[in-house]
């Protein structure tokens, strides 16, 4: 036991409508790379956030070699050992890359000039332990994106960090700069540091750490297993969860209605590349693939949010020019459901009827020369009623409602605008089973009702429960698509078989140049 | 050589220096008055109260806020100064320091309140504009003090040395001072790490409410410095002083290459960029061009300097992004 | 009719039971602590202050200039409350005021041409430096603050050059005559045309689409925006009509007196920065856009103006107004720093 560096037992946080996490437990040993993981809403970035001591947690306790640990602020964790490499850098851009990593020390006298000369000399013994082979006078910001992620993982030794956290460290680097971090990770944990990891992507996961905790629904799918025996098939299996919360609805073939939105060989000016995609009126198309393969910004194209700059776009087998968002909606009817609610789905300072009647605003206006606050009720809320949205009143600001209840709004409103294509991204992403079981039957029955729907969506399950035809993503590129079939092993082993296959072919021109 | 050369050219000073120097190779042709030692003798004190006003103004876009109460704090630190000597009859480098003190403790009051609330400084210095504005009309009575001793008057008038007037030393001093602080000393540091990435410099223990106060009170100090030496200049405690800053702190230190979301100053460039202020309101004078012309050729250098600015951001996305795919 | 008393039966049921979400709900409470409701309490209290102090503060003459003066400060207001909302700031209201002002005097002037045609062409020019002002803002991605600090210097000083600085005094007597009227001895034309701007802007934001999508942009522009909310048109819609209300305060400068002068709002308008910002921000306007009051705006403004009048009545402080002014923000700002919080903490927002 004592060679537990870091450990967290019965872990517990509520959300307003949510069991974010419920008695989570790992334990991080010396020399180790831990992998965390889980599907987006599983619970990971809440456990993430309460070990950098941004939450805090509502039970159960963390120790730091093995006593116990409670972090007042990021400020606090950073301080007491616990070192963090963000998603989004966390540098000064303009300031050198050794300044970067001493700032902390900086602080002994206000007045007391600076030895450049020997935070240098003091950085590039760091610099070099990791193999960085840069100026530590330059400037962070003339730095690629890879070596800005190791002069943080260098900041955080240099604070002698116990424990590192890497939050998605892959995210934005290159194959071949993967591999480079890599063998850094590596060396690091044989001398004898210990990380978490936490990633999406499951080859990396496999290939670099030694052990794995997963979260599913806030809960340890499993705690602090050792990676050697697990496949890869058995992580996901561990992530995803069994094949029984796909309720028994009938498999459909909706192909043979009119299509109504078209993607014919679309090249995007962020970098999609050759894109095919239909869907047909009546039908639910799902879009799988990974973070970061380019789902929800080829969502934000077809919105005319970015500039589509080759192939065509119909929309009722009519060749669409949709050149900004209002076009889109006003004029060809389609609606978006965003993943980020709080800042793209919702007005969260406006009333519930504020947001839900965003939407109608415009053609309400034409009709009636006043836009009154019962002409917009009288056209919303059916649809706030059909969704259930619970709230004290219609004048309820949305940023107090719950997860759930502001995804109500964020669909509802698109239902009240009628529209005819309705893109939703990742619609479950932290709401309760409840309202997500609702959304789900909700999102049925508007595709039976004739509503073309373009699903994305990480959540395995849901992706079966509700797609009629899955389309596979990857690197901004469609790797192919499936029929539907409902039966869960067979689905998630194609999709998987499709996701790898664009890793294979992704990582073999890298390989002959290296 | 040649990629030395390079990185002259990527400095923020580097474009003001040369029209710095076109604009005085240019005027000096159409007119040989220009670098007479007496004209030179007029830029070089014009340029000396200006540049303070600037570098008051740059220091609190360094921690990427703004401070509209510049020129209020000048005036109010101007006309203690005139009203001490002409009123008490405190000697001048007293009154001076007296002066100085108030410039400082308002510059920390501001500082202090948009810390402590995280109200916007926009308003905090828009109400303590006022604020002092007020307290300067209050005691005045919009009546000048006209009581100042001779020396006040010579220093804000002489040259020491050729076309070297008394009043650029102080000037001077504090140029190399700011530079000094933000290029060595762990505050300037901390000054422009916190308008860098104020999340980050927090998380590496900066405390970035010590960091506001402090770029607060060295603006309110220099501030009082621009405006103590006007009182010298003009050889009289005028209540206006101060009243037509605004404009011009922001102008030289966005024309030298300042980052209104803070984070990035220089003061090379703010000194280039109150020289070629100055040259350009000279020139209308010399040429007898109407001088209301002067706030036109303002805006639009600060609409052009923010927007070379602009343009240069917008192209280092872009080559990041080449990078990164 | 019948379909609509059905939807509110149904309101009743969909909202009745499921009171989860808020603690409280205490309707006179929440009247209490709105801002408009202080702003009414406070207009009060003064008022009865100064006519205890000094009984000439009531008397027809001063309550007509009071009013008069106030018109012309809730004008102000407006003209920055549009912007505000869009989470803005617009520094040159002063200079486009101005500017409006004296392009209407010489069209009258110069050009000769009727009072209405004139009146109608100074607004013009309002609403398009305004406009000007939001197209270099939206294409430019840059900030309002330093958009308008430059074009303030830029609209003054082009102003200057072309009227050298001088007046127009030949103003027509229908443009003077409101200025002087008084409606049953106390209430100025003006101030009845602020309340007729006021009550259409309510209705702007109240009942157009216009209003409310401004009013999203405000809040969100990323939510607007793909919601189908054209969100540059609407930025460059709120300083248009910035400029638009600016110009509206300028000409009701001219009518009261009599003439356009450059200088009626000080160097480079500077002077109306002041009051531009009190009064939407003592009337509950968050600076940070989404949200505006447009009965805050012209109760903050209306304080402000009897507040002045008050002590300049008073003769104990007329040079140290200004003074009280900035403490009256200062005080107003962290009041509603106070309120947020608590109301926050009670859920009652």
């Amino acid at each position: 036991m004592s060679d537990v560096v870091f450990q967290t037992k019965g872990l517990c946080k509520r959300f307003p409508g949510v069991m974010a996490l419920d008695d989570v437990a790992m334990d991080l040993k010396k020399g180790s790379i831990h992998a965390l993981l889980g599907e987006n809403g599983a619970g990971k970035s809440t456990l993430i956030k309460i070990v950098t001591g941004i939450h805090k947690p509502d039970g159960g306790t963390l120790f730091l070699d093995g006593a116990p640990l409670v972090l007042h602020g990021p400020r606090d964790a950073i301080a007491k050992g616990i070192g963090v490499v963000h998603q989004e850098r966390n540098l000064i851009p303009r300031f050198s890359i050794s300044e970067n990593m001493f700032l902390e020390k900086l602080d002994s006298h206000p007045l007391k000039r600076i030895d450049y000369q020997e935070l240098h000399r003091q950085a590039r013994h760091w610099l070099e332990m990791l193999g960085l082979d840069a100026d530590p006078a330059i400037p962070v910001e003339k730095l690629s994106v890879a070596r800005m992620q190791l002069v943080e993982i260098a900041k955080a030794l240099a604070l002698k960090s116990h424990v590192l956290l890497l939050d998605e460290p892959t995210a934005s680097l290159t194959p071949h700069e993967t591999d480079n971090l890599f063998a850094v990770l590596n060396r690091l944990r044989d001398d004898g540091v210990s990380m978490i990891f936490v990633s999406h992507k499951l080859e990396e996961v496999q290939e670099i750490c030694d052990r794995v905790t997963v979260l599913r629904d806030g809960k340890n799918a499993c705690e602090s297993q050792p990676m050697e025996g697990l496949g890869r098939q058995d992580i996901v299996k561990l992530m995803i969860g069994r094949s029984e919360q796909i309720p028994n609805w009938q498999a459909r073939d909706r192909t043979g209605n009119p299509p109504v939105l078209e993607l014919k060989n679309i090249t995007t000016a962020i970098g999609h590349r050759a894109v095919d995609l239909s869907v047909h009126k009546g039908e639910i198309v799902g879009l799988y693939g990974l973070v970061g393969a380019g789902r929800t910004e080829l969502a934000k194209s077809i919105l005319g949010k970015y500039l589509v700059t080759a192939g065509e776009v119909l929309v009722d087998q009519h060749i669409a020019a949709i050149s900004n968002v209002a076009d889109a909606v006003g004029r060809y009817k389609i609606g978006y459901v965003s993943e980020d609610r709080k800042t793209e789905g919702l007005v969260l300072m406006h009333s519930v009827l504020e947001n839900v009647g965003m939407t109608v605003w415009q053609r309400l206006a034409k009709g009636v020369a006043f836009l009154t606050n019962r002409a917009i009720r009288t056209q919303t809320l059916p649809f706030i009623n059909k969704l259930e949205v619970k709230a004290p009143s219609l004048d309820q600001l949305v940023g107090n409602l719950s997860g759930g209840n502001q995804q109500k709004v964020s669909v509802a409103k698109w239902l009240a605008a009628g529209v005819k294509i309705l893109i939703v991204d990742e619609p479950s992403v932290g709401i309760d089973i409840k309202t997500k079981t609702y959304l789900h039957e909700l999102i049925r029955e508007l595709s039976d009702e004739g509503t073309a729907i373009l699903l994305i969506t990480s959540d395995m399950p849901e992706m079966i429960t509700l797609a009629d035809r899955i389309v596979v993503m990857n690197d901004y590129r469609v790797m192919g698509e499936l029929a539907n079939c409902r039966e869960y092993s067979a689905m998630s082993q194609g999709i998987m078989n499709l996701i790898h296959e664009a890793v294979e072919v992704d990582m073999s021109p890298v390989q002959a140049t290296p | 050589m040649n990629s030395q050369l390079a990185n002259y050219r990527e400095s923020d000073w580097f474009g003001p220096l040369l029209i710095t120097v076109a604009a005085i190779v240019i005027v000096s042709v159409f007119n040989p008055e220009f670098l007479s030692p007496y004209n030179l003798q007029i830029l070089l004190l014009a340029i000396a109260v200006n540049a303070l006003i600037a570098l008051s103004q740059m220091m609190i876009i360094a921690i990427g806020q703004m401070n509209l109460s510049v020129g209020a704090i000048g005036g109010l630190a101007a006309i203690s100064f005139g009203g001490m000597m002409e009123v008490w009859l405190i000697p001048w480098p007293v009154a001076a320091l007296l002066a100085l003190g108030i410039g400082l403790f308002a510059g920390i009051a501001n500082g202090v309140l948009v810390a402590w609330t995280g109200i916007s400084a926009f308003v905090i210095t828009l109400a303590s504009l006022s604020i002092f504005k007020g307290i300067n009309l209050g005691i005045t009575e919009a009546q000048p003090f006209y009581k100042i001793p001779e020396i006040v008057k010579l220093l804000g008038n002489e040259t020491f040395l050729g076309p070297l007037p008394w009043l650029i030393l102080p000037t001077v001093v504090v140029a190399v001072g700011l530079w000094y602080l933000l290029s060595f000393l762990p505050l300037g540091r901390f000054i422009l790490a916190v308008g860098g990435n104020a999340h980050s410099a927090e998380l590496s223990g900066i405390s970035v409410a010590k960091t506001v106060v402090a770029a607060h009170a060295i603006s309110g100090l220099l501030a009082a410095m621009a405006g103590i030496m006007l009182v010298g200049r003009l050889q009289l405690g005028q209540p206006t002083i101060g009243d037509d800053w605004l404009i011009l702190s922001f102008a030289a230190p966005v024309i030298g290459g300042a980052v209104l979301t803070g984070g990035k100053v220089s003061v090379a460039g703010t000194l280039l960029g109150v020289t070629i202020v100055v040259i350009i309101n000279q020139v209308l004078v010399l040429f007898n061009i109407d001088p209301f012309l002067v706030q036109v050729v303002l805006g639009g250098l600060i609409l052009w300097a923010v927007g070379v600015n602009r343009w240069r951001e917008v192209r280092a996305q872009k080559t990041e992004k080449r990078l990164a795919a | 009719m019948n379909n609509t008393t059905k939807a509110a039966d149904r309101t009743a049921d969909a909202f009745g039971p499921d009171v989860q979400e808020t603690s409280s709900q205490h309707p006179a409470m929440r009247l209490l602590l709105t801002n408009e409701f202080g702003l009414i309490a406070l207009i009060l209290v003064f008022a009865v202050l100064f006519t205890l102090l000094n009984p000439g503060f009531v008397s027809k003459f001063s309550l007509f200039a009071m009013g008069r003066t106030a018109a012309v400060n809730i004008m102000i207001g407006f003209s920055m409350m549009v912007v505000i909302i869009t989470g803005g700031l617009n520094l040159s209201v002063g200079s486009i005021g101005v500017c409006a002002a004296m392009a209407a005097g010489w069209l009258m002037q110069s050009l000769g041409l009727p009072w209405y045609l004139s009146l109608v062409g100074g607004l013009g020019v309002g609403g398009a430096l305004g406009a000007l002002n939001g197209i270099v803002i939206v294409r430019s991605g840059l900030h309002s603050f330093i958009i308008t600090l430059a074009s303030m210097s830029i609209f003054f000083g082009v102003m200057i050059f072309l009227t050298h600085a001088g007046s127009f005094r030949e103003i027509a007597p229908e443009v003077v005559a409101p200025g002087r009227m008084k409606f049953f001895g106390v209430i100025s034309p003006l101030l009845l045309i602020t309340f007729v701007v006021a009550g259409l802007l309510s209705v702007l934001f109240r009942f157009t689409a216009t209003g409310r999508q401004m009013l999203a942009v405000g809040a969100s522009p990323q939510a607007a925006e793909l919601s189908g909310i054209r969100v540059q048109r609407m930025t460059v819609w709120c300083h248009a009509l910035s400029g638009v209300l600016a110009g509206v305060a300028g000409l009701m400068l001219v009518s009261r007196t009599g003439a356009a002068i450059p200088s009626m709002a000080g160097q480079l308008g500077q002077d109306w920065l002041l009051p531009a910002f009190l009064g939407p921000v003592l009337g509950g306007t968050l600076l940070t856009g989404g949200r505006a009051s447009v009965l805050g705006t012209l109760l903050g403004a209306f304080l402000v103006t009897m507040l002045t009048t008050g002590l300049l009545l008073l003769q104990i402080a007329a040079f140290w107004v200004q003074t009280y002014l900035g403490l009256l923000l200062l005080v107003a700002v962290l009041m509603d720093l106070l309120r947020r919080s608590y109301l926050a903490r009670k859920k009652l927002v």
